[in-house]
């Protein structure tokens, strides 16, 4: 992705966000991206424990479909991640 | 370089300092990551751990069709009780043995450690399974773990007895 050179932007500025090419979410909404943003570690980290049970199940020879039911709602995260992505693309694209 | 009084002090660094031309960016927004690329390092990641379960899913389906193979292990009576033999099941590199308890009963279970793969060996004396690598202890009734690294028992072979026989018939991990 080419950025766009912006002469003003040489030096280091003491303010947040500045040269950054980035906007400061209003005050209101960055405890609500803060915590959108945590909501996701978590399940990633909750996917990765869903990841260590299957390996568990799988080591132990289980021929049931519990692994299969794991890897299900492991997919559900996925799928979750795919329309945040997808969401926030249209808003982009909205915003423009 | 020292700052001139009365003139902009970026104009002055860039024609100091050419580079400064040729990369116009504020440092912090070269190491930048904004929100949005996160999310999708994020998804990214999300979707190598669905993968991964799924190809644990599919690597579990395939291991239980290679499981289930018939084999003659020995005669009915040719392993006195507190004695063992060993063998392979299911293929010619997997190590497994057979126990004649002493209540006179057999078990036979894979001879892989289920903590690093090393030969587990019966010994009747101790009436245990050690594993010497790592000094691991089953129980040669269940298989379960009794002492050491070890957390999951030993995958248990079924045995079938048919004339005068005994056949390995499947493997349970």
């Amino acid at each position: 992705m080419r950025r766009e050179p912006r002469s003003v932007d040489y030096l280091p500025d003491p303010r947040p966000d500045v040269g950054t090419g980035r906007t400061p979410p209003a005050p209101g909404r960055q405890a609500i991206l803060l915590a959108s943003l945590s909501v996701g570690a978590l399940l990633l980290a909750m996917q990765l424990w869903l990841l260590t049970v299957a390996l568990e199940l799988y080591l132990n020879g289980n021929d049931d479909n519990g692994i299969w039911v794991l890897a299900g709602l492991s997919g559900l995260v996925v799928v979750g991640g795919g329309l945040v992505l997808r969401m926030l693309a249209r808003r982009a694209r909205l915003r423009w | 370089m020292s700052r001139i009084p009365g003139r902009d002090y970026r104009q002055q660094l860039a024609e100091e300092e050419p580079w400064r031309q040729q990369f116009p960016y504020h440092w912090d927004a070269d190491e930048a990551v904004t929100r949005r690329e996160f999310v999708r390092f994020a998804v990214l990641t999300s979707g190598a751990l669905f993968v991964g379960t799924v190809v644990l899913g599919i690597l579990g389906k395939l291991d239980s069709r290679k499981r289930t193979k018939r084999q003659l292990i020995m005669k009915v009576g040719e392993l006195e009780p507190g004695h063992a033999k060993y063998f392979h099941y299911p293929n010619s590199g997997d190590q497994a043995m057979i126990l004649r308890l002493n209540d006179g009963s057999y078990a036979a279970y894979s001879q892989k450690c289920t903590h690093l793969s090393c030969a587990v060996y019966y010994q009747p004396k101790e009436n245990t399974l050690h594993c010497p690598c790592h000094e691991g202890y089953f129980d040669p009734v269940t298989g379960e773990p009794t002492a050491g690294p070890p957390q999951r028992r030993l995958p248990r072979i079924t045995v079938e007895e048919q004339g005068g026989n005994l056949y390995a018939t499947e493997m349970n991990p």
